[in-house]
């Protein structure tokens, strides 16, 4: 069985954004939803100071707290690692969110025909794409907050993987940031880049065993001044 | 020359940064290792196509694979056979498909209702209408002269000629907007080096980047996208290749920046004559380039000109002989230094010019000047000397190539007051380290060939009276990039440029271009200048803030959904062709701009025959019989390209492109790609280290009168004067400069909700200290006001502060993209810089190109 894992490369990130595009039109994820966001740092204080990116997708961790907070066991974790949440059996309660150490998880708030950036009406949003319409192993688990009061999260692009393709993000990053594959296959993209290069995880101490691998020097949060985003009311008013 | 051998050089680079140097310009495999890429679209289904076209929203339509289910776009992904993107997209170009769909975009034809120069109100007319409404009024243009139309376009996408077609047919002024972007860098390349372009590396073997004024990770190369450039610039980095930073803003650089030097704003020609000054006086020079390959070596007279024989070849000192030669006289050994009599005259060749030129230019002189220390620009300096190895070679597909593995990336050092004589500074520079087209070294154009202004630039006959609207080969910009803010100027005063009012521009199209937003001084200069047309006309998918004040009509034009092009894509080491093909029927009515200027042409009577828009049109796409146009025969959009493409040789024609998108077009060679080894030597041009007729202008300029600030900065040598724009009072204590952001494009992006919830408002990125000092705190919200210098004028917008570390405490920055009024998700985002500069005098180059700072002042709104 494959046990899925990516790797993302801070030593070539270009904080340019083009995997958070991918993940929402490929995701359909509604306004202000973000199942992938690359976080602008600046460090050092002037004439020494730099801007460092940090792309954060869902952890997918191995010991997941949000799956044992899931009163419905809508939150789940798969064989091959994917975390994922089925919105047939989700009510939610937000424990998932509240027990999430990374942030990544959405709640939909609003009817989601709405709140696709315009009022699409009947006919709804024009670039929706059919992937999430489908099951996976039996539950709906694809794409982004289609109904009103679940929770959604980067899903790996499970739609994609079963197509034998990479995650959008993945696919789209014009420096090959990430690597995406079978941990368990030594030759896999994902173990070759951990094998090269220094790596790290976040928040390893919580015991969530990650499965993200982040490659190169460490975010130090004694240097890291904020960041550099804009507030989450501008983004998400 | 020395011939360093590769395990030679790999121990005298010590670093081992040589070390990974491929021996191949392009891997062999190329082409079938890009049509093997598991990226792309996904595998289709019933109901589900694949279709192939081209990004719209950015700077350089790359290739992109369309999903399209039930009639709609799903996704659009990167062709994974564009030898730039392979496969990917950027933010803007994923985020575009909500653009298609966008409920704000034109729906139909419109006509004005209401007085112009305010919020315009509009009635629906339909294509006929509008179209006959537009050819009448250029035909009555026509009929009165050739000065009457004027034609306008943001960048033209692909080869421009369905544009050139219309402009040649119906005798239109072109207005470009090149003069607010690099051209006075373009103006300094032809000039110098005879390239059509500003400067940047061969990624492929640089091993020191200086990237200068320069987003090194957020604005994308000269002619590479976005995307191409970083992947050259991660690739280069991962080989080793070091970079210095000069900037006021290091921007988003962080991870992917060595060294950092806050240069104050407007003050790198004074860097780069300082860095002359010390890479001659440690002898980092390429004498073998200087005298083989430029004038350096031609002998000046005293009265500036260069002394020539009586073929009027330039004529040299060889120290061989003892004698003034021609310059291609065979066996010499060229003088670049010492003074020499001929004649009655003492002469000295252009280099000893140069190095008289610079005697006083250290780095301690520029230091004062550019607000950084003598050590900064000194190890600038010999990081530059000795990484360019002089004398070196490398073999590239066995071949020899000269080596100088060092270049600098300065597009936006073009966008200052002294940027036309900054860019050159910047060219003289890598010439001393004869790096110019050379393996790692300095490129200007990546496709080099001859530009025709080498030629024309040199021998401009300076008109006292009689040029056209922008001025052009006027006493005032004799090298003139065709700007619209020195138009403005004219028409808003025409007796101070000795311009007839009843010469003045009657009818204008605007074609997807924003100026009035777009341009600096828009809304102030270019505005009243508007006034002025008796009709103008605006092509676009959205209602511009131009067209709401000033247009008469408004053409919808469609975005994806029509036939565009051709495109040349090129990563810089092989090149492809591609075509925009409409993925699905226009949106509303709007309409792609072919069809739209074929009808016109028709209505206007210009369309058919010899000297029509399709003569025209088959002389521009170079089709060859049996695959012309017919000269009495409306064709298909699609015609045109499937003749297009039998004319390139492709037998299936555009079928080709509907099944591949993408097809291959060129791989370069070493010998077709580094200038020195190319037959003959950089196309036969001589470059020109002295700027002989800068000088000549600048007497001729004087003779007729003009004032002193319009050809003070014509000089032989590129040469430092403080600013106008520091004339201002000190209490404008701050430089404003602008920026872009990855994630839009102009102003046109920031309509498109997918990207301006990333980057929701407009914010003035302030230095934490210099915010302290003035008691402002984050997110407060300040007044920015800038000052024209000449005039007293002053200019102010309010925003909100941001403070951040990455700028210097004695500049601002504003980004680009804001200020808009008509599109419900663009407006109330905050204003645009472009409110803040001023256009004309004390602002433009002498090569009429805009300048990017003003000084400001800024205060909290209490």
């Amino acid at each position: 069985m494959v046990r899925y894992a990516m790797a993302i490369d801070l030593t070539r990130c270009m904080g340019c954004r083009a995997c958070v595009e991918a993940c929402k039109v490929e995701n359909n994820t509604p306004q202000g939803i973000f199942w992938m966001w690359v976080f602008r740092y600046e460090e050092g204080n002037y004439p020494n100071s730099k801007i460092r990116y940090m792309p954060r997708p869902c952890q997918h961790c191995d010991n997941a707290p949000c799956t044992k907070v899931c009163p419905v066991g809508a939150r789940f974790k798969r064989e091959d690692g994917l975390v994922l949440t089925d919105v047939n059996r989700c009510i939610g309660c937000r424990y998932c969110e509240v027990a999430c150490p990374y942030g990544v998880n959405y709640f939909n708030w609003k009817k989601p025909w709405k709140n696709q950036y315009y009022d699409w009406g009947e006919e709804g949003l024009p670039y929706r794409n059919p992937d999430h319409e489908i099951e996976y192993e039996g539950r709906l688990v694809s794409g982004g907050n289609h109904f009103v009061g679940v929770m959604g999260k980067c899903t790996f692009c499970v739609h994609r993987l079963v197509k034998g393709l990479k995650p959008a993000c993945v696919a789209n990053c014009p420096v090959n940031v990430f690597s995406f594959g079978d941990l368990d296959d030594p030759n896999s993209e994902v173990s070759k880049a951990i094998a090269d290069k220094n790596h790290f995880r976040l928040q390893v101490e919580l015991g969530t065993e990650p499965k993200v691998y982040y490659l190169g020097a460490p975010l130090d949060p004694r240097v890291l001044r904020k960041p550099l985003d804009s507030t989450r009311e501008e983004v998400n008013p | 020359m020395a011939k360093i051998t590769r395990r030679q050089f790999v121990k005298a680079a010590g670093l081992g940064v040589g070390a990974a140097i491929a021996a191949r310009l392009v891997p062999e495999d190329y082409w079938d290792s890009l049509f093997r890429s598991d990226r792309g679209s996904s595998s289709t289904a019933s109901g589900e196509e694949k279709k192939y076209s081209t990004c719209w929203i950015g700077k350089q339509d790359c290739a992109i694979i369309a999903r399209v289910v039930d009639g709609r776009i799903v996704k659009l992904e990167g062709h994974p056979a564009d030898p730039r993107t392979r496969g990917t997209i950027c933010p803007k170009g994923m985020a575009q498909v909500m653009a298609v769909y966008d409920p704000h975009r034109l729906k139909a034809p419109l006509r004005r209702t209401n007085a112009k120069g305010q919020q315009g109100t509009w009635e629906e007319i339909t294509w006929d209408e509008a179209l006959t409404t537009l050819a009448d009024r250029i035909v009555e243009a026509r009929s009165k002269g050739d000065k009457y139309l004027v034609w306008q376009k943001g960048r033209s996408k692909g080869v421009p000629f369905y544009d050139k077609a219309f402009v040649e047919a119906s005798g239109a002024i072109t207005l470009q907007n090149g003069a607010y972007c690099s051209d006075a860098g373009y103006r300094a390349g032809e000039y110098t080096v005879g390239r059509n372009g500003v400067l940047h590396p061969d990624f492929k073997y640089c091993n020191y980047l200086v990237s200068w004024g320069w987003n090194i990770v957020n604005a994308g190369g000269n002619k590479s996208c976005w995307i191409q450039w970083n992947r050259l610039l991660v690739e280069a980095r991962e080989r080793g290749m070091k970079v210095t930073v000069v900037d006021p803003s290091i921007h988003g650089s962080g991870p992917h920046a060595d060294r950092w030097l806050p240069i104050k704003p407007g003050t790198d020609l004074a860097f780069f004559l300082a860095l002359a000054n010390a890479l001659i006086a440690k002898d980092f020079v390429d004498k073998e380039y200087l005298t083989k390959h430029t004038n350096a070596a031609s002998l000046v007279k005293q009265d500036g000109t260069i002394l020539t024989d009586i073929s009027a070849k330039e004529v040299v000192w060889d120290s061989l002989s003892g004698a003034a030669v021609p310059f291609d006289t065979p066996n010499i050994d060229p003088a670049l230094t010492g003074e020499y009599t001929v004649g009655t005259d003492t002469l000295k060749p252009g280099y000893q010019l140069f190095v008289d030129h610079l005697a006083d230019k250290t780095p301690a002189w520029a230091a004062g000047i550019c607000g950084l220390t003598e050590e900064q620009i000194l190890a600038v300096a010999l990081d530059l000397g000795v990484n360019a190895r002089i004398g070196s070679t490398i073999t590239i597909d066995g071949v020899d190539v000269p080596y100088r593995p060092v270049a600098i990336h300065g597009f936006h050092v073009t966008q200052q007051e002294l940027g036309f004589q900054a860019s050159r500074a910047a060219l003289l520079v890598m010439m001393i380290l004869g790096a110019i087209e050379r393996a790692g070294g300095q490129f200007i154009d990546y496709t080099p060939t001859n530009a025709s202004e080498f030629d024309s630039w040199n021998n401009v006959t300076v008109k006292d009276s009689g040029y056209n609207v922008f001025l052009k080969d006027s006493k005032f910009y004799p090298i003139n990039s065709n700007s619209s803010g020195i138009v403005a100027q004219v028409m808003n005063n025409p007796s101070k440029y000795d311009f007839q009012e009843s010469e003045l521009p009657e009818v204008l199209i605007v074609h997807m271009s924003n100026p009035l937003l777009s341009f600096p001084a828009g809304q102030n200069d270019l505005a009243e200048s508007y006034t002025k047309f008796k009709f103008i006309a605006v092509i676009d998918p959205w209602v511009s803030e131009t067209a709401d004040y000033f247009a008469d009509v408004i053409l919808p034009a469609a975005l994806l959904e029509k036939f565009e092009g051709p495109f040349t894509i090129s990563n810089t080491y092989v090149s492809a062709t591609t075509i925009r093909q409409p993925l699905i029927d226009p949106m509303f009515e709007s309409r792609g701009e072919i069809d739209i200027y074929l009808d016109l042409c028709e209505k206007a009577g210009i369309l058919f025959g010899s000297g029509g828009y399709l003569d025209r049109l088959n002389a521009g796409l170079q089709l060859v019989d049996p695959h012309r146009l017919a000269l009495d025969t409306k064709p298909a959009a699609r015609d045109i390209f499937d003749k297009w493409a039998k004319s390139m040789g492709v037998p299936d024609g555009i079928e080709y492109y509907v099944k591949n998108g993408v097809r291959p077009k060129e791989t370069y060679t070493p010998e077709k790609y580094y200038g020195s080894i190319m037959t003959p030597a950089y196309g036969g041009l001589r470059h020109r280290l002295y700027g002989e007729a800068l000088g000549r202008y600048r007497n001729t300029m004087q003779s007729m009168g003009v004032d002193k600030m319009y050809y003070q900065d014509y000089t032989p040598f590129p040469t430092w004067r403080a600013l106008t724009k520091d004339l201002s009072p000190p209490d404008y204590d701050l430089t404003l400069i602008s920026s872009k952001r990855i994630e839009l494009k102009q102003s046109r992006s920031t309509s498109l909700p997918l990207l301006k919830e990333l980057v929701p408002k407009q914010k003035l990125f302030i230095n934490t200290a210099t915010a302290g000092a003035k008691g402002i705190s984050d997110n407060d919200q300040v007044y920015v006001e800038s000052h024209n210098a000449l005039t007293g004028e002053t200019r102010r917008v309010q925003t909100v502060a941001q403070l951040v570390e990455f700028v210097r405490p004695d500049t601002v920055v504003l980004s680009h993209h804001f200020g808009q009024w008509v599109h419900p998700v663009a407006r109330d985002s905050g204003p645009t810089p472009n409110s803040l500069f001023f256009a004309g005098d004390g602002y433009t180059t002498n090569t009429a190109d805009q300048s990017f700072h003003v000084n400001v002042r800024v205060w909290k709104v209490v």
